[in-house]
């Protein structure tokens, strides 16, 4: 603002100027009453407070100094002092002291030494520890299996003692049955000896009627005389027989007769068709199969044979084995399938033609012609 | 414009005494600390003058801990607001107080609650500078401020940090200045109450017929109501012909604001 202004503003505010009087001796009583009689002795006090802090920090310092001064004072007369007496004294504590450190320092390495050994001492004690637990559990296995194996064992011999039981009735039973077989045994003897005598008699009787027999004169009784041996109704077939073959002589010519009548063309067989060698030795039976061409042969070496004839050849089927002796007779039965060969070893043998397996085989004391007969 | 310095320099000089002491639960000597006295300038801040206090006072406090801890000071078991200027505070509690002014310094138990947090000056900085910017927008709608330089801003806040009048005003002035007759745009003011109340109107310095209002006029418009109101500033009772333009520029505080006290009589 201009000096003008401000002037201007003052000749204004002449009547007000009242107020700015009032104003200012307001603030300078106000300044007097709380600045001005204070200052001073505010002042004042500030500066005697800084004189006394730092009054007692020199104060302290002094103290300080003091005592240190002091301190070195006392140590420096005792030093003059030189009491020899305690000086020694305290050498020689000093030395004892040194002496001690030092022992204090073995005496900590051996502490931890010991220390250590002690450690591996009780880590052994806990492998140890360990190792007896695991062999005290081992050995309480064990102790369980033996148990186990004492049960079994048990077990064992009471299956031992049930089988040697068992035995001895067995060797009871067995020897009884031993007894059984000895008295049977003798009985079958007896019996043996029995059938031998009746035999022996039966032979007697035989030679008996053979001895009668003998006056016939016959080609036939040669025969007789080979079968004499069997029995009685042997004889009288024999004696059929002779009688059959008396009878030939005169039946020839009715059969001549008998052919004229039917008118039928009569052919005796003249050539043979088919030559073959059948057996080692004698030929004893022949028989056609019922069925098929087939020939089945039996002779003196123990076999059958079975043969396919043609108009001119003749083939081996197959050799029927399993007869003791010579094969005195053979038939099919009414299939075909099954031959029979009865033998001189006293059995009677049948075989399937198909396979030429030996079937069933039965013992008699005698077969000259063994027939099939038709079981329904 | 500012042009008065009789008056200026009376208000910038104006000092109180204070007897600060520590608070007697908090001492661990068996000597106690001796009071400390100090003059403070009545249009400073509290945490600008009680370095030297917290210095003397922390010596004497009981644990380590608690150095690191935040002074705070009390007055009849009131906690002091260290955002108010001390002249301020000093006539809230005019009735009560006694010169030297006897101050109780606390480093424990923080009052949250009633004082704001203030570790170091700066927070007082932005405080005040905040205050000025406020007031300069009630004045000059926030021109004058804003055309300032940081330099400036420094300026103003170390001329109160050191006590100088003459630096102070040099940036002040050109924040009093007034372009045209009518003055400020409108009056920054406060109008206590009571300790933690105040009122704060928007009141122009010339009324419609061109007239300057006096200090009569702003108190009636605050308080329409009650007669015989008396405010207290500076720890002064300003007359009610005062003008109110010419209040704002003389009598008001750093911060650019008239702390006026209501005195009910």
């Amino acid at each position: 603002m201009t000096s003008n202004e401000a002037a201007v503003s003052l000749g204004v505010a002449r009547e007000d100027i009242n107020w700015r009087k009032d104003l200012i001796s307001q603030l300078r009583e106000r300044n007097r009453s709380q600045t001005n009689c204070f200052a001073d002795l505010i002042s004042l006090h500030n500066r005697l407070f800084e004189n006394a802090n730092t009054l007692r920090n020199s104060n302290m310092q002094l103290t300080i100094a003091n005592e240190t001064l002091r301190r070195e004072a006392a140590n420096g007369g005792i030093g003059m002092g030189g009491n020899p007496d305690l000086e020694a004294r305290l050498l020689k504590q000093a030395e004892e002291l040194a002496m001690l450190h030092k022992r204090k320092g073995e005496h900590t390495q051996q502490i931890v030494d010991l220390n250590n050994k002690l450690q591996e001492i009780t880590k052994e004690l806990h492998r140890k520890e360990t190792s007896l637990a695991e062999n005290s559990e081992a050995n309480t296995n064990l102790r369980l299996e033996i148990t186990k194996c004492l049960a079994r064992e048990k077990d064992l011999e009471s299956i031992n003692q049930m089988l040697k039981d068992e035995h001895q009735a067995l060797q009871l039973a067995f020897a009884s049955l031993e007894e059984k077989l000895r008295k049977t045994q003798e009985e079958n003897r007896q019996l043996i000896e029995r059938l031998i005598k009746y035999k022996a008699r039966d032979a007697e009787k035989m030679n008996e009627e053979n001895d009668n027999f003998l006056s016939f004169t016959s080609p036939t009784t040669f025969l007789m005389h080979t079968l004499s041996k069997f029995g009685k109704r042997q004889a009288k077939m024999q004696k059929e027989l002779e009688d059959a073959a008396r009878d030939t002589r005169p039946v020839s010519p009715d059969r001549l007769s008998l052919k004229e009548v039917a008118g039928l063309p009569t052919a005796v067989p003249t050539k043979a068709s088919v030559t073959f060698s059948a057996h080692e030795g004698e030929v004893f039976a022949v028989k056609w199969s019922p069925t098929d061409r087939i020939l089945a042969t039996g002779g003196t070496d123990r076999k059958v044979k079975l043969w396919s004839i043609n108009k001119d050849t003749s083939e081996n089927k197959g050799i029927l084995v399993g007869s003791n002796a010579g094969v005195m007779s053979v038939d099919f039965d009414s299939t075909g399938t099954l031959i029979l060969g009865a033998s001189n070893d006293y059995a009677s043998r049948v075989w399937t033609v198909s396979d030429l397996r030996l079937k069933q085989m039965y013992c008699c004391w005698l077969v000259i012609i063994p027939r099939f007969y038709e079981y329904s | 414009m500012a042009n008065d310095r009789e008056v200026l320099r009376e208000i910038w000089d104006g000092k109180i005494p204070v007897c600060f002491t520590l608070n007697s639960e908090e001492i661990c000597d068996l000597q106690g600390p001796d009071p400390f006295y100090l003059m403070v300038p009545r249009l400073s801040y509290f945490p600008l003058c009680t370095e030297k206090v917290r210095k003397h006072f922390i010596r004497h406090i009981q644990s380590d801990s608690k150095q690191e801890h935040e002074m705070w000071l009390e007055f009849n078991g009131i906690p002091l607001k260290w955002h108010y200027p001390i002249g301020v505070l000093l006539d809230i509690y005019f009735n009560d107080i006694q010169l030297p002014w006897n101050i109780v310094v606390h480093f424990d138990k923080f009052p949250e609650n009633v004082l704001m947090h203030c570790q170091n000056k700066e927070i007082v900085e932005a405080h005040f500078l905040s205050c000025i910017k406020e007031a300069d927008v009630l004045k000059h709608r926030g021109q004058i401020v804003s055309s300032m330089q940081k330099k400036d801003h420094t300026q103003l806040w170390n001329g109160i940090m050191n006590d100088k009048f003459d630096q102070f005003w040099s940036v002040n002035g050109r924040l009093m200045e007034t372009s045209t007759e009518e003055g400020f745009k409108y009056i920054p003011f406060r109008c206590y109450t009571s300790e933690d109340k105040y009122i704060q109107r928007l009141v122009k310095p010339m009324n419609e017929e061109g007239q300057r209002k006096t200090l009569k006029h702003l108190l009636n418009e605050v308080f329409p109501d009650q007669e015989n109101v008396t405010v207290r500033t500076h720890g002064i009772i300003p007359p009610f012909e005062t003008p109110l333009q010419w209040m704002s520029e003389h009598l008001s505080y750093p911060d650019n604001f008239l702390h006026l006290i209501v005195v009910t009589s």
